[in-house]
Protein backbone atom coordinates (compact mmCIF):
# COMPACT_ATOMS: atom_id res chain seq x y z
CA UNK A 1 0.00 0.00 0.00
CA UNK A 2 1.16 3.64 -0.62
CA UNK A 3 2.01 5.12 2.77
CA UNK A 4 -0.56 7.92 3.91
CA UNK A 5 0.12 10.72 6.54
CA UNK A 6 -2.12 11.41 9.48
CA UNK A 7 -1.34 15.00 8.74
CA UNK A 8 -3.70 16.49 11.54
CA UNK A 9 -6.73 15.13 14.07
CA UNK A 10 -9.35 16.20 16.24
CA UNK A 11 -11.00 14.41 19.38
CA UNK A 12 -13.14 14.57 21.66
CA UNK A 13 -13.52 12.03 24.10
CA UNK A 14 -14.00 10.68 28.21
CA UNK A 15 -10.53 11.85 29.01
CA UNK A 16 -10.52 15.25 27.41
CA UNK A 17 -12.41 17.35 24.62
CA UNK A 18 -9.13 18.04 22.99
CA UNK A 19 -6.63 15.64 21.25
CA UNK A 20 -4.14 17.19 23.56
CA UNK A 21 -5.94 17.28 26.86
CA UNK A 22 -6.98 13.91 26.12
CA UNK A 23 -3.50 12.76 25.41
CA UNK A 24 -2.56 14.56 28.59
CA UNK A 25 -4.46 12.70 30.94
CA UNK A 26 -3.71 9.37 29.24
CA UNK A 27 -0.28 9.60 30.01
CA UNK A 28 -0.64 10.81 33.40
CA UNK A 29 -2.13 7.85 34.01
CA UNK A 30 -5.67 9.25 34.69
CA UNK A 31 -9.03 7.58 34.71
CA UNK A 32 -12.63 8.90 33.42
CA UNK A 33 -15.42 9.19 35.67
CA UNK A 34 -17.73 6.89 34.37
CA UNK A 35 -22.15 7.93 34.99
CA UNK A 36 -24.74 5.53 36.56
CA UNK A 37 -27.49 4.74 33.86
CA UNK A 38 -30.24 1.86 34.74
CA UNK A 39 -31.18 -1.16 32.09
CA UNK A 40 -34.33 -1.07 31.68
CA UNK A 41 -36.76 -3.88 33.21
CA UNK A 42 -34.11 -4.96 35.06
CA UNK A 43 -33.53 -1.83 36.46
CA UNK A 44 -29.37 -2.94 37.43
CA UNK A 45 -27.07 0.19 37.15
CA UNK A 46 -23.95 -0.13 34.24
CA UNK A 47 -21.28 2.70 33.54
CA UNK A 48 -20.96 4.80 30.53
CA UNK A 49 -18.03 7.11 29.91
CA UNK A 50 -19.35 10.20 28.40
CA UNK A 51 -17.51 13.44 27.14
CA UNK A 52 -15.28 15.74 29.19
CA UNK A 53 -16.29 19.25 29.10
CA UNK A 54 -19.70 21.09 27.80
CA UNK A 55 -22.57 19.66 26.41
CA UNK A 56 -23.03 21.10 22.41
CA UNK A 57 -24.96 20.77 19.63
CA UNK A 58 -24.28 17.88 17.19
CA UNK A 59 -23.86 20.12 14.32
CA UNK A 60 -21.71 22.75 16.37
CA UNK A 61 -19.63 19.58 17.23
CA UNK A 62 -19.14 18.15 13.75
CA UNK A 63 -18.34 21.82 12.54
CA UNK A 64 -15.52 22.28 15.61
CA UNK A 65 -14.19 18.96 14.81
CA UNK A 66 -13.44 19.59 10.85
CA UNK A 67 -12.52 22.94 12.08
CA UNK A 68 -10.11 21.58 14.31
CA UNK A 69 -8.64 18.75 11.79
CA UNK A 70 -8.36 21.32 9.09
CA UNK A 71 -6.95 24.00 10.77
CA UNK A 72 -7.16 27.59 10.65
CA UNK A 73 -7.25 28.83 6.80
CA UNK A 74 -7.70 25.70 5.35
CA UNK A 75 -8.03 25.50 1.29
CA UNK A 76 -11.22 24.57 -0.49
CA UNK A 77 -12.34 20.67 -0.15
CA UNK A 78 -13.14 20.09 -3.59
CA UNK A 79 -9.91 17.24 -3.71
CA UNK A 80 -10.91 15.98 -0.19
CA UNK A 81 -12.88 12.89 0.66
CA UNK A 82 -15.38 12.63 3.96
CA UNK A 83 -15.76 9.01 5.50
CA UNK A 84 -18.40 9.35 7.99
CA UNK A 85 -17.61 6.48 10.09
CA UNK A 86 -20.61 5.82 12.88
CA UNK A 87 -22.83 3.16 14.43
CA UNK A 88 -24.99 5.73 16.05
CA UNK A 89 -25.04 8.42 13.28
CA UNK A 90 -28.71 10.93 13.89
CA UNK A 91 -29.86 7.85 16.30
CA UNK A 92 -29.68 10.37 19.85
CA UNK A 93 -32.23 12.49 17.60
CA UNK A 94 -34.69 9.22 16.42
CA UNK A 95 -34.70 7.95 20.40
CA UNK A 96 -35.81 11.88 21.59
CA UNK A 97 -38.16 11.73 18.55
CA UNK A 98 -39.35 8.06 19.27
CA UNK A 99 -39.46 8.95 23.13
CA UNK A 100 -41.84 12.13 22.63
CA UNK A 101 -44.00 10.46 19.99
CA UNK A 102 -44.69 7.26 22.27
CA UNK A 103 -43.97 5.40 18.85
CA UNK A 104 -42.14 5.83 15.61
CA UNK A 105 -43.54 5.53 11.86
CA UNK A 106 -41.51 4.52 9.00
CA UNK A 107 -41.36 7.80 7.48
CA UNK A 108 -39.55 9.37 10.63
CA UNK A 109 -36.57 7.04 9.53
CA UNK A 110 -33.81 8.76 7.95
CA UNK A 111 -31.39 7.85 5.42
CA UNK A 112 -28.01 6.31 6.35
CA UNK A 113 -26.18 8.77 4.45
CA UNK A 114 -27.65 11.84 5.97
CA UNK A 115 -25.15 13.31 8.37
CA UNK A 116 -22.37 12.54 5.75
CA UNK A 117 -24.65 14.83 2.43
CA UNK A 118 -25.26 17.44 5.31
CA UNK A 119 -21.65 17.77 6.04
CA UNK A 120 -20.99 17.70 2.65
CA UNK A 121 -23.07 20.22 1.45
CA UNK A 122 -21.76 22.42 4.39
CA UNK A 123 -18.46 21.91 4.06
CA UNK A 124 -18.10 21.43 0.06
CA UNK A 125 -16.24 18.13 0.28
CA UNK A 126 -16.06 16.78 -3.16
CA UNK A 127 -17.59 13.21 -1.64
CA UNK A 128 -19.03 12.21 1.20
CA UNK A 129 -20.55 8.81 2.02
CA UNK A 130 -21.50 6.93 5.52
CA UNK A 131 -18.89 3.85 6.08
CA UNK A 132 -20.35 1.25 8.82
CA UNK A 133 -18.73 -1.92 9.79
CA UNK A 134 -19.98 -2.09 13.17
CA UNK A 135 -16.74 -1.79 15.23
CA UNK A 136 -14.17 -1.48 12.71
CA UNK A 137 -16.44 1.11 10.81
CA UNK A 138 -13.54 3.79 11.63
CA UNK A 139 -10.76 1.56 11.21
CA UNK A 140 -11.80 0.63 7.69
CA UNK A 141 -12.12 4.71 7.22
CA UNK A 142 -9.21 4.96 7.67
CA UNK A 143 -7.77 2.14 5.45
CA UNK A 144 -9.98 2.89 2.83
CA UNK A 145 -9.26 6.65 2.96
CA UNK A 146 -5.73 6.28 2.66
CA UNK A 147 -6.05 3.93 -0.49
CA UNK A 148 -8.86 5.74 -2.39
CA UNK A 149 -6.22 8.63 -1.94
CA UNK A 150 -3.35 6.48 -3.58
CA UNK A 151 -5.89 5.79 -6.47
CA UNK A 152 -5.64 9.60 -7.23
CA UNK A 153 -9.29 10.42 -7.29
CA UNK A 154 -9.05 12.83 -4.43
CA UNK A 155 -5.84 14.31 -2.70
CA UNK A 156 -7.34 14.38 0.90
CA UNK A 157 -9.39 12.44 2.88
CA UNK A 158 -11.00 13.64 6.40
CA UNK A 159 -12.56 10.18 8.02
CA UNK A 160 -14.84 11.87 10.86
CA UNK A 161 -16.02 9.16 13.58
CA UNK A 162 -18.36 9.54 16.18
CA UNK A 163 -20.66 7.84 19.02
CA UNK A 164 -23.30 9.42 20.69
CA UNK A 165 -25.00 8.28 23.86
CA UNK A 166 -27.23 6.09 22.45
CA UNK A 167 -30.09 4.82 24.74
CA UNK A 168 -30.48 1.79 21.99
CA UNK A 169 -26.61 0.82 21.93
CA UNK A 170 -26.81 1.00 26.05
CA UNK A 171 -29.82 -1.08 26.52
CA UNK A 172 -28.73 -3.10 23.17
CA UNK A 173 -25.46 -4.34 24.53
CA UNK A 174 -27.16 -4.44 28.10
CA UNK A 175 -29.58 -6.82 26.74
CA UNK A 176 -26.50 -9.06 25.00
CA UNK A 177 -25.08 -9.26 28.50
CA UNK A 178 -22.18 -7.47 27.27
CA UNK A 179 -21.54 -4.42 29.74
CA UNK A 180 -19.37 -4.42 32.73
CA UNK A 181 -21.52 -4.80 35.95
CA UNK A 182 -18.73 -3.74 37.85
CA UNK A 183 -17.71 -0.91 35.60
CA UNK A 184 -14.19 -1.41 36.14
CA UNK A 185 -12.75 -1.94 32.30
CA UNK A 186 -10.11 -4.42 32.28
CA UNK A 187 -9.53 -5.88 29.16
CA UNK A 188 -7.49 -9.17 29.14
CA UNK A 189 -8.22 -9.67 33.39
CA UNK A 190 -8.90 -12.96 34.15
CA UNK A 191 -12.17 -11.30 35.87
CA UNK A 192 -13.23 -9.16 33.03
CA UNK A 193 -16.69 -9.03 33.53
CA UNK A 194 -17.63 -6.39 30.70
CA UNK A 195 -17.38 -3.60 28.38
CA UNK A 196 -18.14 0.48 29.40
CA UNK A 197 -19.25 1.93 26.49
CA UNK A 198 -17.78 5.82 25.45
CA UNK A 199 -18.94 8.72 23.95
CA UNK A 200 -16.95 10.17 21.40
CA UNK A 201 -16.07 12.66 18.30
CA UNK A 202 -13.20 12.58 16.24
CA UNK A 203 -11.60 13.18 12.78
CA UNK A 204 -8.07 12.78 11.09
CA UNK A 205 -6.82 14.58 7.76
CA UNK A 206 -5.07 11.58 5.60
CA UNK A 207 -2.84 12.48 2.75
CA UNK A 208 -0.06 11.49 0.48
CA UNK A 209 2.32 14.68 2.24
CA UNK A 210 3.15 14.69 5.89
CA UNK A 211 2.15 18.43 6.56
CA UNK A 212 3.69 20.37 8.72
CA UNK A 213 3.14 17.98 12.33
CA UNK A 214 1.90 14.35 10.88
CA UNK A 215 0.79 12.02 13.72
CA UNK A 216 1.73 8.72 11.94
CA UNK A 217 2.06 7.08 8.65
CA UNK A 218 -0.58 4.60 7.94
CA UNK A 219 1.88 1.96 5.91
CA UNK A 220 -0.98 -0.82 5.18
CA UNK A 221 -3.62 -2.63 6.68
CA UNK A 222 -6.07 -5.57 6.31
CA UNK A 223 -9.75 -6.16 6.87
CA UNK A 224 -12.13 -9.45 6.52
CA UNK A 225 -15.01 -10.76 7.58
CA UNK A 226 -15.09 -14.05 9.95
CA UNK A 227 -18.56 -15.71 9.25
CA UNK A 228 -18.33 -18.17 12.14
CA UNK A 229 -20.73 -15.98 13.98
CA UNK A 230 -22.23 -12.51 13.38
CA UNK A 231 -21.21 -11.45 16.95
CA UNK A 232 -17.58 -13.31 18.11
CA UNK A 233 -15.08 -14.21 15.76
CA UNK A 234 -13.45 -17.65 15.99
CA UNK A 235 -12.33 -18.69 19.46
CA UNK A 236 -9.01 -20.01 18.45
CA UNK A 237 -7.92 -16.66 16.49
CA UNK A 238 -6.80 -18.22 13.48
CA UNK A 239 -8.90 -15.25 11.75
CA UNK A 240 -7.27 -12.39 13.68
CA UNK A 241 -3.91 -13.92 13.05
CA UNK A 242 -4.37 -14.01 9.26
CA UNK A 243 -5.82 -10.38 9.09
CA UNK A 244 -2.82 -8.88 11.31
CA UNK A 245 -0.45 -11.24 8.73
CA UNK A 246 -2.17 -9.90 5.22
CA UNK A 247 -1.67 -6.25 7.18
CA UNK A 248 1.68 -6.99 7.64
CA UNK A 249 2.10 -8.61 4.28
CA UNK A 250 0.19 -4.94 2.61
CA UNK A 251 2.97 -2.81 4.41
CA UNK A 252 5.68 -5.15 3.17
CA UNK A 253 6.69 -5.34 7.23
CA UNK A 254 7.23 -8.57 9.21
CA UNK A 255 5.66 -9.44 12.60
CA UNK A 256 9.42 -8.92 14.33
CA UNK A 257 9.53 -5.19 13.30
CA UNK A 258 6.26 -4.16 15.45
CA UNK A 259 7.26 -2.56 18.60
CA UNK A 260 3.98 -2.13 20.12
CA UNK A 261 0.27 -3.90 19.18
CA UNK A 262 -2.55 -1.88 20.15
CA UNK A 263 -5.11 -4.65 21.35
CA UNK A 264 -8.64 -4.28 20.88
CA UNK A 265 -9.46 -5.95 23.90
CA UNK A 266 -12.84 -5.21 24.98
CA UNK A 267 -13.15 -6.86 27.89
CA UNK A 268 -15.81 -9.69 27.06
CA UNK A 269 -14.83 -13.12 27.64
CA UNK A 270 -15.09 -14.57 24.26
CA UNK A 271 -13.36 -11.55 22.38
CA UNK A 272 -10.04 -11.26 24.32
CA UNK A 273 -9.70 -15.01 24.40
CA UNK A 274 -9.59 -15.26 20.67
CA UNK A 275 -7.22 -12.26 20.31
CA UNK A 276 -5.24 -13.44 22.79
CA UNK A 277 -4.81 -16.77 21.25
CA UNK A 278 -4.61 -14.74 17.50
CA UNK A 279 -1.63 -13.06 19.47
CA UNK A 280 -0.19 -16.23 20.26
CA UNK A 281 -0.45 -17.43 16.77
CA UNK A 282 1.30 -14.82 15.70
CA UNK A 283 4.08 -13.96 18.17
CA UNK A 284 4.50 -16.75 19.83
CA UNK A 285 5.81 -16.36 23.36
CA UNK A 286 7.82 -13.31 22.46
CA UNK A 287 5.39 -10.82 22.04
CA UNK A 288 6.14 -7.37 21.51
CA UNK A 289 5.37 -4.46 23.75
CA UNK A 290 1.19 -4.68 24.58
CA UNK A 291 -1.46 -1.99 25.12
CA UNK A 292 -4.86 -1.58 25.15
CA UNK A 293 -7.50 1.74 25.47
CA UNK A 294 -10.50 1.19 26.29
CA UNK A 295 -9.67 1.70 30.22
CA UNK A 296 -9.14 5.10 29.22
CA UNK A 297 -11.87 5.80 26.23
CA UNK A 298 -14.58 3.46 27.03
CA UNK A 299 -15.86 1.32 23.81
CA UNK A 300 -16.28 4.07 21.41
CA UNK A 301 -17.41 1.22 19.09
CA UNK A 302 -17.42 2.68 15.33
CA UNK A 303 -15.34 5.75 16.27
CA UNK A 304 -12.61 3.51 17.78
CA UNK A 305 -10.82 3.24 14.69
CA UNK A 306 -10.09 7.12 14.75
CA UNK A 307 -10.19 8.02 18.48
CA UNK A 308 -8.20 5.04 19.77
CA UNK A 309 -5.47 5.58 17.10
CA UNK A 310 -5.20 9.42 17.62
CA UNK A 311 -4.91 8.70 21.23
CA UNK A 312 -2.54 6.32 20.71
CA UNK A 313 -0.02 7.98 18.19
CA UNK A 314 -0.55 11.53 19.64
CA UNK A 315 0.59 10.05 23.32
CA UNK A 316 3.22 7.94 21.80
CA UNK A 317 4.41 11.12 20.00
CA UNK A 318 4.72 13.34 22.98
CA UNK A 319 5.27 11.33 26.28
CA UNK A 320 4.50 7.94 26.79
CA UNK A 321 1.47 5.13 27.22
CA UNK A 322 0.85 4.46 30.59
CA UNK A 323 1.02 1.13 32.09
CA UNK A 324 -1.65 -1.06 32.99
CA UNK A 325 -2.14 -1.54 36.99
CA UNK A 326 -3.12 -5.00 36.61
CA UNK A 327 -0.56 -5.87 33.83
CA UNK A 328 1.34 -8.99 36.30
CA UNK A 329 -2.74 -10.85 36.11
CA UNK A 330 -3.79 -10.39 32.52
CA UNK A 331 -3.62 -12.91 30.04
CA UNK A 332 -1.15 -11.35 27.68
CA UNK A 333 1.88 -9.42 28.75
CA UNK A 334 0.51 -6.28 29.38
CA UNK A 335 3.34 -3.67 30.38
CA UNK A 336 2.89 -2.56 34.04
CA UNK A 337 5.41 0.02 33.16
CA UNK A 338 4.93 3.56 31.10
CA UNK A 339 5.28 2.85 27.38
CA UNK A 340 8.06 5.06 25.22
CA UNK A 341 8.70 4.12 21.23
CA UNK A 342 11.22 4.71 18.94
CA UNK A 343 10.67 8.28 16.76
CA UNK A 344 9.90 5.63 13.85
CA UNK A 345 8.52 2.47 15.44
CA UNK A 346 6.51 0.38 14.09
CA UNK A 347 2.90 0.15 15.49
CA UNK A 348 0.24 -2.59 15.16
CA UNK A 349 -3.42 -1.57 15.96
CA UNK A 350 -6.02 -3.98 16.13
CA UNK A 351 -10.20 -3.35 15.60
CA UNK A 352 -12.70 -6.09 15.69
CA UNK A 353 -16.59 -5.89 15.19
CA UNK A 354 -19.98 -7.53 14.93
CA UNK A 355 -20.67 -8.66 11.76
CA UNK A 356 -18.12 -10.90 11.49
CA UNK A 357 -15.64 -7.70 10.84
CA UNK A 358 -11.46 -7.61 11.80
CA UNK A 359 -9.53 -5.00 10.97
CA UNK A 360 -5.87 -4.62 11.59
CA UNK A 361 -4.44 -1.20 10.84
CA UNK A 362 -0.15 -0.79 10.04
CA UNK A 363 1.16 2.32 11.67
CA UNK A 364 4.81 4.47 12.10
CA UNK A 365 5.26 6.93 14.21
CA UNK A 366 6.89 10.16 13.18
CA UNK A 367 8.80 12.64 15.28
CA UNK A 368 6.94 15.22 17.20
CA UNK A 369 6.12 18.57 15.14
CA UNK A 370 4.49 21.86 16.14
CA UNK A 371 2.00 21.91 18.79
CA UNK A 372 -1.38 21.09 16.68
CA UNK B 1 -13.22 -3.57 -15.17
CA UNK B 2 -15.43 -6.50 -16.34
CA UNK B 3 -19.23 -7.53 -15.30
CA UNK B 4 -19.83 -10.92 -15.14
CA UNK B 5 -23.67 -11.06 -13.82
CA UNK B 6 -25.91 -8.98 -12.85
CA UNK B 7 -29.42 -9.02 -10.23
CA UNK B 8 -32.20 -7.10 -9.41
CA UNK B 9 -34.90 -8.01 -7.69
CA UNK B 10 -38.35 -5.83 -7.43
CA UNK B 11 -40.96 -5.51 -4.97
CA UNK B 12 -43.91 -3.41 -3.46
CA UNK B 13 -44.61 -2.54 0.09
CA UNK B 14 -47.03 -5.46 0.30
CA UNK B 15 -44.26 -8.31 -0.10
CA UNK B 16 -43.94 -9.99 3.52
CA UNK B 17 -40.86 -11.21 4.97
CA UNK B 18 -42.52 -14.59 4.29
CA UNK B 19 -42.51 -13.68 0.25
CA UNK B 20 -38.74 -12.59 1.11
CA UNK B 21 -38.05 -16.06 2.74
CA UNK B 22 -39.78 -17.74 -0.33
CA UNK B 23 -38.37 -16.47 -2.79
CA UNK B 24 -35.12 -16.59 -1.29
CA UNK B 25 -35.78 -20.21 -1.44
CA UNK B 26 -35.17 -21.20 -4.83
CA UNK B 27 -31.63 -20.69 -4.39
CA UNK B 28 -30.86 -20.98 -1.09
CA UNK B 29 -31.64 -24.36 0.51
CA UNK B 30 -31.30 -23.36 4.53
CA UNK B 31 -31.41 -19.85 4.48
CA UNK B 32 -30.29 -17.94 8.05
CA UNK B 33 -32.72 -17.53 10.97
CA UNK B 34 -34.19 -14.88 12.73
CA UNK B 35 -33.00 -12.31 9.40
CA UNK B 36 -34.55 -8.84 8.87
CA UNK B 37 -35.58 -7.40 5.68
CA UNK B 38 -32.84 -5.56 4.83
CA UNK B 39 -30.85 -8.92 5.23
CA UNK B 40 -33.34 -11.37 3.05
CA UNK B 41 -33.45 -8.72 0.88
CA UNK B 42 -29.52 -8.42 0.60
CA UNK B 43 -29.62 -12.05 0.43
CA UNK B 44 -31.41 -12.51 -2.48
CA UNK B 45 -29.50 -10.12 -5.00
CA UNK B 46 -26.69 -12.00 -3.87
CA UNK B 47 -27.82 -15.60 -4.51
CA UNK B 48 -29.53 -14.96 -7.94
CA UNK B 49 -25.70 -14.93 -9.00
CA UNK B 50 -24.11 -16.66 -6.63
CA UNK B 51 -23.23 -19.45 -9.11
CA UNK B 52 -21.10 -16.65 -10.63
CA UNK B 53 -19.29 -15.73 -7.28
CA UNK B 54 -15.86 -17.36 -6.61
CA UNK B 55 -14.58 -17.25 -2.18
CA UNK B 56 -12.20 -14.59 -3.00
CA UNK B 57 -14.56 -11.91 -3.71
CA UNK B 58 -14.77 -9.07 -1.76
CA UNK B 59 -18.60 -7.36 -0.87
CA UNK B 60 -19.46 -3.84 -1.00
CA UNK B 61 -22.89 -3.41 -0.11
CA UNK B 62 -25.16 -0.22 0.31
CA UNK B 63 -28.34 0.59 1.79
CA UNK B 64 -30.37 4.41 1.69
CA UNK B 65 -32.02 2.94 4.74
CA UNK B 66 -31.31 0.27 8.37
CA UNK B 67 -34.08 -2.12 8.09
CA UNK B 68 -36.99 -0.16 9.33
CA UNK B 69 -39.16 -2.71 10.66
CA UNK B 70 -36.32 -3.89 13.15
CA UNK B 71 -35.80 -0.01 13.97
CA UNK B 72 -39.08 0.75 14.65
CA UNK B 73 -39.04 -2.57 16.93
CA UNK B 74 -35.99 -1.32 19.06
CA UNK B 75 -37.03 2.62 18.70
CA UNK B 76 -40.36 1.74 20.09
CA UNK B 77 -39.33 -0.82 22.72
CA UNK B 78 -36.47 1.06 24.38
CA UNK B 79 -37.82 4.34 24.21
CA UNK B 80 -41.15 4.51 24.03
CA UNK B 81 -42.04 1.53 26.10
CA UNK B 82 -38.82 1.53 28.34
CA UNK B 83 -38.28 -2.33 27.53
CA UNK B 84 -34.86 -4.23 26.83
CA UNK B 85 -34.78 -4.47 23.35
CA UNK B 86 -34.49 -8.38 21.97
CA UNK B 87 -31.14 -9.35 21.47
CA UNK B 88 -31.08 -10.72 17.65
CA UNK B 89 -33.22 -7.28 17.16
CA UNK B 90 -30.14 -5.32 18.68
CA UNK B 91 -27.91 -7.89 16.35
CA UNK B 92 -29.74 -7.78 13.27
CA UNK B 93 -29.52 -3.55 13.34
CA UNK B 94 -25.73 -3.66 13.17
CA UNK B 95 -25.83 -2.13 9.53
CA UNK B 96 -23.06 -4.84 8.28
CA UNK B 97 -25.45 -7.34 9.68
CA UNK B 98 -26.70 -8.10 6.18
CA UNK B 99 -23.15 -8.68 4.90
CA UNK B 100 -22.32 -10.88 7.36
CA UNK B 101 -24.91 -12.77 6.22
CA UNK B 102 -24.42 -12.55 2.50
CA UNK B 103 -20.64 -13.53 2.98
CA UNK B 104 -21.91 -16.61 5.42
CA UNK B 105 -23.99 -17.87 3.03
CA UNK B 106 -21.51 -17.22 -0.40
CA UNK B 107 -18.65 -18.51 1.58
CA UNK B 108 -16.85 -15.19 1.21
CA UNK B 109 -14.09 -14.73 3.55
CA UNK B 110 -12.79 -11.62 2.19
CA UNK B 111 -13.62 -7.51 2.80
CA UNK B 112 -16.77 -6.43 3.26
CA UNK B 113 -17.85 -3.03 3.62
CA UNK B 114 -21.30 -1.19 4.07
CA UNK B 115 -22.06 2.17 3.32
CA UNK B 116 -25.24 4.12 3.57
CA UNK B 117 -26.51 4.74 -0.15
CA UNK B 118 -26.73 8.04 -1.67
CA UNK B 119 -26.60 10.29 -4.86
CA UNK B 120 -23.92 8.34 -5.98
CA UNK B 121 -23.84 5.11 -4.34
CA UNK B 122 -22.30 3.10 -7.48
CA UNK B 123 -19.62 5.32 -7.99
CA UNK B 124 -18.65 4.59 -4.68
CA UNK B 125 -19.05 1.27 -4.40
CA UNK B 126 -16.98 1.03 -6.97
CA UNK B 127 -13.99 3.30 -5.72
CA UNK B 128 -13.74 0.58 -2.86
CA UNK B 129 -14.39 -2.14 -5.05
CA UNK B 130 -11.86 -0.81 -7.20
CA UNK B 131 -9.04 0.05 -4.26
CA UNK B 132 -9.25 -4.03 -3.49
CA UNK B 133 -9.13 -5.43 -6.98
CA UNK B 134 -6.30 -3.01 -8.31
CA UNK B 135 -4.13 -4.27 -5.30
CA UNK B 136 -5.21 -7.60 -5.87
CA UNK B 137 -6.68 -8.22 -2.28
CA UNK B 138 -9.86 -9.88 -4.39
CA UNK B 139 -10.42 -11.12 -7.84
CA UNK B 140 -14.08 -10.43 -7.81
CA UNK B 141 -16.58 -7.59 -6.31
CA UNK B 142 -19.97 -8.26 -5.44
CA UNK B 143 -21.40 -4.71 -5.41
CA UNK B 144 -25.58 -4.64 -3.96
CA UNK B 145 -27.32 -1.11 -3.37
CA UNK B 146 -30.53 -1.86 -1.67
CA UNK B 147 -33.11 1.07 -1.65
CA UNK B 148 -36.41 0.62 -0.50
CA UNK B 149 -39.18 3.41 -0.36
CA UNK B 150 -42.84 3.08 -1.76
CA UNK B 151 -42.06 -0.55 -2.66
CA UNK B 152 -37.94 -1.83 -2.99
CA UNK B 153 -35.19 -2.48 -5.41
CA UNK B 154 -32.01 -4.22 -4.69
CA UNK B 155 -29.64 -4.90 -7.59
CA UNK B 156 -26.42 -6.64 -7.61
CA UNK B 157 -23.40 -6.66 -9.44
CA UNK B 158 -20.54 -8.52 -9.56
CA UNK B 159 -17.24 -7.39 -11.20
CA UNK B 160 -13.46 -8.59 -12.08
CA UNK B 161 -10.60 -6.71 -13.64
CA UNK B 162 -9.24 -3.85 -12.13
CA UNK B 163 -9.96 -0.91 -15.02
CA UNK B 164 -12.05 1.52 -14.62
CA UNK B 165 -16.35 1.32 -15.05
CA UNK B 166 -18.40 4.19 -14.10
CA UNK B 167 -22.41 4.55 -14.35
CA UNK B 168 -25.03 3.65 -12.50
CA UNK B 169 -26.88 0.10 -12.37
CA UNK B 170 -27.88 0.79 -15.43
CA UNK B 171 -24.91 1.63 -17.51
CA UNK B 172 -23.02 -1.19 -15.84
CA UNK B 173 -25.04 -4.22 -16.82
CA UNK B 174 -25.65 -2.70 -20.32
CA UNK B 175 -25.13 -5.87 -22.75
CA UNK B 176 -24.92 -8.04 -19.84
CA UNK B 177 -28.17 -10.94 -19.07
CA UNK B 178 -29.04 -9.53 -15.74
CA UNK B 179 -31.44 -12.19 -13.40
CA UNK B 180 -34.15 -10.72 -12.94
CA UNK B 181 -37.47 -11.12 -10.14
CA UNK B 182 -40.37 -8.91 -9.85
CA UNK B 183 -42.25 -9.67 -6.43
CA UNK B 184 -44.64 -6.89 -6.79
CA UNK B 185 -48.24 -8.18 -4.94
CA UNK B 186 -51.49 -6.51 -6.35
CA UNK B 187 -53.50 -5.76 -3.45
Amino acid sequence: MTPVYLQRGALQCALGDTLASASLALSQGVHPQGQAFLLHELQQPRTYLHVAGNAEDFDARMDRLLSETLGHGHSALDDCLLIVASTSLDITELEAQASAQGHFLPDNSTSLDRVAEQLRERWGFADAFTLNTACTSAANGLLYGARLLAGGQFSRAVVIAFETPSALAMQGFGALDLLSPSGDYRPFHPQRDGLVLGETYAAALLALQPGDAPLARLLGGFSACDTTSLTTTREDGSHIDWVMQQALRSADRSASEVALVKLHGTATQANDHAEANGMLSLYGENMPALCVLKPWLGHTLGACGVSETLLLMHALQQATLPGLEYATDASLPLSGEPIALAEDALVLANFFGFGGNNATLVMQCCAAGEPQ
Amino acid sequence: MNVIAASEIRGSSGVSDKDLKAALSQWLSTPPRRIDRLIFQALLAAAAIKQHVRRDCGLYLASRHPARPTMIALLEAVCAHHKQPKPFEFVNSVSNAAGFHVAQQLGLDGPNLFIGAGPRVWSQLLGLARTDLADGVVSQALLIVVDEQEGFCVQGVLVEGDGVAAGGFDELVSGVAVERLDLNVTL
